[in-house]
């Protein structure tokens, strides 16, 4: 019966024919985890902008990154204007595009492309119970969690990054003195990366611990999308009703509110949302709270993925 | 059935000398439910069949060998590495396919089996390179560039089957691999099973409620009936000649049997069969020629004589009829010893 089979005897015969070579033994290198996890890691960033799916898959988060890139040319558009009429370097003084207020014009479509993406990064695994097939190999299931996390801060730091250096760029190149418009631009870069980093961290881990508890897509992205508006609603609601500290703190609550904070710390300014202003809450209040609550909402996200049963 | 050279290096990965599982006092429980009770078992490398009825804790056991189930209590290893010690390090080592359907549809063969090769800590261009190999192995040509979800069940068993072997794993841990196939897909699976084990060198664990069709991959099997070890030994014990020599006459039965008493042998009617002990006469007498003797002094009509083989079904055939008899669970054939248990394929 060996004979029936002997493709590899016929391999090593130097005739140079094409021969079935069956099954070949591996004696290349295993790097395990670390290999499982950069793997995973390129894998679940590339899914989050839909790259190695169908085309559909791309048209949401590459549409709402794309339009998120939109204010920042309008402003790059409007100083190049400014500059021809001989007023440059004015821009980012006068326009309301600016470093510090542009979260605020693209926060709707990072929650839109959190809640579309994070239930695409998770649900899909246990939907279609691919994750005893990645459980059963050199990948822990806190790897996973917090490899899917990564990939996911990741995409958003794309998404709410990508604008700002467009601004960077443009401002700085459209300006008479080049050399000094960067060196005015690059002030802005640590609240910048501050706030990006906030925006993905906070926002990133709220929809990764809501996505992991659900395979059914829809639900999760509702779900998110709830966890993002109604809060504020609510601590709208409750800073007018209840008097005192018991009504600031509500704030803390509010993800965008915590983030309208931290924006205002970071970039040393007065806050733009109402409730924020009205609280007037101490601004390491607000990074701690972002960082308690990052924490947590991993714990969870980890503990799922240990307890989910395969 | 072709064996492997039980000194091929390619069969343990780690401490050589250790055994390819070891499990002691494996226990698993569902709440109330007990999976596994106590499970202590030695195996050797091999083509292992894993039998059992639908709930005797089967996938339960493959489970806790790839890492996907913590145990209640008790320890196991496999090719030399703690399950839950070393468990990273084991399922580099491992190839798991599932039962159950376990593929995303929108992916194809080609990106799904690369990816999981570089999980199980492949790089990237081996990767690719072996995901070719191992979809050629399996039967997949131009269709593996295809979206899965476009697949019929024998394909996608062979994706399955192609996802557990891309990393080239020391065993392999296949849960129920005919699952879904028309008779044709069977038999195509069994020897693909059939072909990694003995040309590879690969350590196979087939689990199977099918006792037909683990005889026909396996060289060695373990029976597990609700969480209990029923018996381990090579396949041929089970299917071994017995010291029984069954001679059917189509009439003069007690006749036949009274005269071979006569003549010193133990005799016993069988249906239509009368069963005559050779064991111990073999030495005395030549039982063949005496029977074929007797029967034509006697003038009856002879239909065949035959040295009785085991069955493989009653091993559970025996365990039906005698509820909590753990101690001898295989069915003793007159005159023969029930198979050993917790040996190895040994060759």
């Amino acid at each position: 019966m060996t004979i029936e089979h002997a493709p590899a005897a016929a391999a090593t015969s130097a005739t140079g024919s094409i021969y079935d070579l069956g099954y070949q033994p591996y004696d290349g290198p295993r790097l395990g985890r670390r290999e499982a996890v950069t793997a995973l890691f390129a894998h679940s960033l590339r899914a989050s902008f839909g790259v190695g799916r169908g085309g559909r898959a791309k048209i949401i988060p590459i549409g709402l990154a794309g339009l998120a890139l939109l204010p920042a040319l309008v402003a790059v558009g409007l100083q190049a204007l400014l500059g021809r009429a001989g007023v440059a370097g004015q821009a980012n003084v006068t326009s309301p595009i600016r470093y510090d207020t542009y979260y605020g014009y693209v926060q709707t479509l990072v929650m839109l492309f959190v809640a579309a993406q994070a239930p695409e990064l998770l649900g899909r695994d246990q939907r279609y119970h691919v994750l005893s097939l990645y459980f059963s190999r050199a990948l822990r299931r806190a790897d996973y969690a917090l490899v899917k996390g990564a990939a996911l801060v990741t995409a958003i730091l794309i998404v709410v990054l990508a604008p700002q250096a467009l601004l960077f760029t443009g401002l700085s190149l459209s300006d008479r003195d080049v050399p000094a418009a960067i060196a005015r631009n690059a002030a802005f870069l640590p609240p910048v990366i501050a706030q990006a980093l906030a925006i993905a961290l906070l926002l990133g881990t709220i929809g990764l611990a809501i996505a992991a508890h659900t395979p059914r897509r829809a639900w999760a992205s509702a779900v998110i999308i709830g966890a993002f508006i109604v809060p504020p609603v609510v601590a709208q609601i409750v800073l007018q009703v209840v008097p005192g500290d018991l009504g600031r703190v509500i704030v803390l609550l509010s993800p965008n509110d915590l983030l309208a904070g931290l924006n205002a710390f970071f970039f040393d300014r007065a806050p733009d949302a109402r409730a924020v202003a009205r609280a007037d809450l101490p601004g390491p209040l607000y990074l701690a709270t972002a960082t308690v609550a990052v924490a947590l909402l991993l714990a969870v996200l980890v503990r799922r993925y240990q307890r989910l049963a395969t | 059935m072709t064996t492997v050279p039980a000194d091929s290096p390619r069969l343990v990965a780690a401490e050589p000398g250790a055994p390819l599982i070891r499990l002691e006092r494996l226990t698993m429980r569902y709440g109330t439910v007990t999976a596994l009770d106590e499970l202590t078992l030695e195996l050797q490398p091999g083509i292992i069949g894993l039998v059992g009825a639908n709930g005797a804790g089967k996938t339960t056991l493959l489970k806790i060998l790839v890492g996907l189930l913590e145990p209640t209590a008790g320890r196991a290893t496999a090719i030399g590495f703690d399950v839950r010690a070393q468990g990273t390090e084991l399922r580099q080592y491992v190839g798991y396919m599932p039962e159950h359907d376990v593929l995303p549809p929108d992916l194809s063969a080609t990106e799904l089996v690369a990816h999981l090769a570089r999980i199980s800590g492949l790089p990237a261009a081996a990767a690719r390179e072996r995901t070719a190999e191992v979809l050629r192995h399996v039967g997949l040509y131009e269709e593996r560039y295809r979206q899965i979800g476009g697949y019929s069940t024998g394909m996608k068993q062979r994706v399955k089957l192609a996802q557990a072997l891309v990393h080239d794993p020391r065993l392999l841990l296949l849960d129920e691999p005919t699952n879904g196939l028309d008779p044709a897909g069977r038999d195509e699976m069994l020897e693909l099973v059939r072909r990694t084990g003995t040309e590879f060198g690969m350590a196979v664990v087939v689990a199977s409620h099918l006792l037909g069709e683990i005889e026909r991959v396996c060289d060695f099997l373990v029976a597990i009936d609700a969480g209990r070890l029923l018996s381990a030994a090579p396949l041929g014990t089970y299917t071994e000649r017995t010291g029984v020599l069954a001679v059917e006459v189509d009439a003069g039965r007690d006749a036949l049997a009274g005269a071979l008493a006569a003549r010193g042998l133990s005799t016993r009617v069988d249906g239509r069969e009368v069963l005559v002990a050779i064991e111990d006469e073999a030495s005395r007498v030549a039982p063949y020629d005496l029977v074929r003797d007797t029967v034509a002094e006697l003038d009856l009509p002879l239909v065949r004589i035959e040295q009785r083989r085991r069955a493989l079904a009653e091993l559970f055939r025996d365990t039906a009829t005698q509820p909590g008899a753990a101690s001898s669970p295989v069915t003793s054939v007159p005159g023969a010893a029930p198979p050993p248990t917790s040996a190895g394929p040994g060759r």
